[in-house]
């Protein structure tokens, strides 16, 4: 049997729709690109510019529905999906990345304890009305104990005891748990996201009482003729405290001797610090600049002092 | 700086759900941008992009007053009032004629930018030709070693692989393929070959940045509408007829990514374990595509125990009556026994 004609014949048929090139083509099939890096040919180029184009362009197209139609296919009503790999050539993105979601306070807690999330179904079983009921909601199985017509009641029950309110008050109280707990997890994620982290609890509270002192006493008549509230204090002054009596000697000594080297420093004064500024650097100087001039000119001024000077010397010139 | 508002009902809060960074990115919008003055030329060059990029393009019919190499704050507020992250600022003016300016953005920020000038083109009205579906997913070409050496024009190919290409797919209908786009230049001068860019590196001064760009070659930008022919084999042959426009372009102003920018921007998301699994992420083990098309798989058996092989029942073998009854005493013995002799080989060594 021959099958050189057959094997032509398929020759023939890839020879159709392979690009032979020096530099093999990049294709990146995730982006739906090809790039031929093959050095562009000044020749044809001059010659015929869009027929040398459209050929290279051909070749590139070519080499790219070659390995498009090669990938592995999803059949579609539309006709075959082909699969596209992940793109090999890198674009910067639009946004960033998407922060990942701060865990809630229970979250958490289950990770730390490795409490594993097990899915809860909406729907239960109620066996009474041999039916599925939503666990929540409207007609939901969580009011099955206020809307019983008949409820066991302790024996030492109140006269006024309304076991449907009961059960009611019971719900709403974990719905409102529920919500003030909501809250302090968006306000948890809402501090982690910004860099100003809250002040904690106690700094907080001493800040309000503060506060509240101040404004209590910011009335006309300092707060004397003010309503107070139920339940509140009184203000409080401030205590003055004092040393104890009895020290151990040696402090007392360290606290004397602390007196005693005071005295002996000159005491430090805005002037002083001024003047000390005003002469020379280095070593303490005996005269005072200012204070000289400003006798000598008889408080004149050291301008004053100048102008007598030169009046003086001009008169003798003259004569 | 827009107000960040909280959603009031679920309309808005979906609205601003879908402008949320996400993982994968949706396709990027283009604002096409009028600035002080857009000769006759620009503007149809802009309509025709824009006839390209459609669905994902806004158009700004007013001109406005934009320069974006100098203050980019007006094309940040755009972008974050639109959620738009790609810009063409179309201007003429007496010392850039005919100029296009090409912005990617980054978070509302600018990103880089690349000033093209057109020089020549026709229109697509100009091919009498069958043209393709708006809003069809072209393929792209580029022709040209400098595509990978020269920044310039690595840069070129990013800016318009974003533009027309830059949504990430899975999948698509091979027979839904109908247009590229072909960028190709112009024969690389000798001076940007291997040995005279080694030159011009050297010589990096403000003098030589006139002659430097002059040097550039330019681009040619063509649309093709593909036909494929059936060739006997699985893979059709393709033929490509113009569609149009096509433009020449040459390179001019352009501003490069910030660093610190550039590699934020770069950042991947994680592999999820389903796109892994799928064989995206990381090369499958093990497998291989032969000649003829054909998945082939390689398995490593680990070695078989034949203590355990079921061999056939008979009632001669079942000794466990037997057994139980005198195989206490045995057992220890043999255990003794393989004790002492473990304990001679440790003496031994």
């Amino acid at each position: 049997m021959d099958v050189s004609d057959i094997l032509a014949a398929h020759a023939a048929k890839q020879k159709a729709v392979t690009v032979e090139k020096d530099i093999p083509l990049q294709v990146d099939a995730g982006f739906l690109t090809v790039t031929d890096l093959n050095p562009v040919d000044a020749e044809s180029y001059s010659a015929n510019l869009e027929d040398y184009l459209i050929s290279t362009a051909r070749d590139g197209v070519q080499a790219l529905i070659g390995a498009l139609f090669s990938l592995p296919t999803t059949p579609s009503p539309d006709g075959p999906l082909a699969r596209l790999p992940t793109p090999t050539t890198q674009l910067p993105r639009a946004k960033p990345l998407p922060k990942p979601k701060p865990p809630t306070k229970w979250e958490q807690f289950a990770k730390a304890k490795g409490i594993q999330h097990s899915k809860k179904e909406k729907k239960v079983w109620d066996e009474e009305k041999q039916d599925w009921v939503d666990r929540w909601g409207w007609k939901g199985a969580n009011k099955q104990l206020e809307s019983q017509w008949l409820t066991e009641v302790p024996a030492n029950a109140d006269i006024n005891h309304d076991p449907s309110k009961v059960a009611r008050d019971e719900r709403k109280a974990r719905i409102t748990k529920n919500e003030k707990q909501r809250l302090g997890n968006l306000a948890r994620a809402q501090g982690t996201s910004s860099s100003a982290a809250p002040a904690p609890l106690a700094e907080r509270k001493k800040e309000l009482d503060r506060t509240l002192a101040v404004t209590r006493k910011s009335t006309a008549s300092m707060g004397k003729f003010d309503r107070t509230l139920e339940g509140e204090k009184k203000p409080k002054g401030i205590k003055r405290k004092f040393d104890p009596a009895e020290v151990s000697a040696t402090k007392e000594t360290s606290h004397n001797l602390a007196i005693l080297s005071k005295l002996d420093k000159e005491p430090v004064t805005k002037k002083a610090k001024k003047s000390s500024a005003d002469g020379p650097p280095g070593g303490d100087n005996v005269l005072n600049v200012r204070k000289a001039i400003r006798s000598a000119s008889k408080g004149k001024g050291s301008a004053a002092l100048a102008r007598d000077g030169a009046k003086g010397k001009g008169k003798k010139g003259r004569r | 700086m827009l107000r960040t508002v909280k959603p009031k009902n679920a309309r808005s809060k979906r609205a601003m759900q879908a402008r949320e960074p996400k993982e994968v990115e949706d396709p990027r919008t283009a604002i096409f941008v009028k600035g002080t003055h857009t000769g006759e030329k620009v503007n149809v060059v802009m309509k025709e992009m824009m006839a390209l990029k459609r669905p994902n393009a806004i158009s700004f019919a007013k001109k406005n007053v934009v320069r974006p190499f100098d203050d980019a704050s007006s094309l940040e507020f755009w972008a974050q009032k639109n959620d738009a992250s790609l810009f063409v600022v179309g201007q003429s003016t007496k010392k850039r004629p005919d100029g296009m300016t090409f912005v990617r953005m980054y978070d509302n920020r600018v990103l880089d930018m690349c000033e093209v000038g057109v020089e020549n083109w026709q229109s697509m009205a100009e091919f009498k030709t069958p043209k393709s579906t708006p809003g069809n997913k072209p393929l792209m070409h580029f022709a040209s070693e400098l595509f990978d050496t020269h920044p310039r024009f690595i840069q070129l190919k990013s800016m318009l692989m974003d533009f027309f290409n830059g949504e990430v797919i899975d999948s698509i209908c091979l027979s839904g393929l109908e247009h590229v786009i072909s960028v190709s230049l112009a024969p690389t001068p000798s001076s940007l070959n291997s040995a005279g860019a080694a030159d011009a590196l050297g010589a990096g001064t403000s003098s030589d940045a006139q002659s430097e760009l002059k040097s550039l070659p330019k681009a040619h930008v063509r649309v093709y509408t593909i036909r494929m022919l059936a060739s006997g084999t699985r893979i059709p042959r393709v033929e490509l007829t113009p569609m149009g426009p096509s433009l020449d372009l040459a390179l001019r102003r352009h501003t490069d990514a910030d660093g610190e920018m550039w590699k934020q921007a770069m950042r991947r998301p994680k592999l999820r374990k389903q796109e892994v699994e799928s064989g995206l992420g990381k090369k499958r083990k093990n497998l291989e595509v032969d000649e003829m098309g054909d998945l082939r798989g390689r398995i490593h058996v680990v070695k078989q125990d034949l203590g355990k092989l079921q061999t056939r029942k008979m009632k001669g073998l079942k000794g466990a009556r037997m057994d139980a009854a005198a195989g206490e005493e045995s057992d220890v013995s043999m255990d003794d026994e393989a004790d002492s002799q473990r304990r001679k080989r440790r003496k031994g060594d």
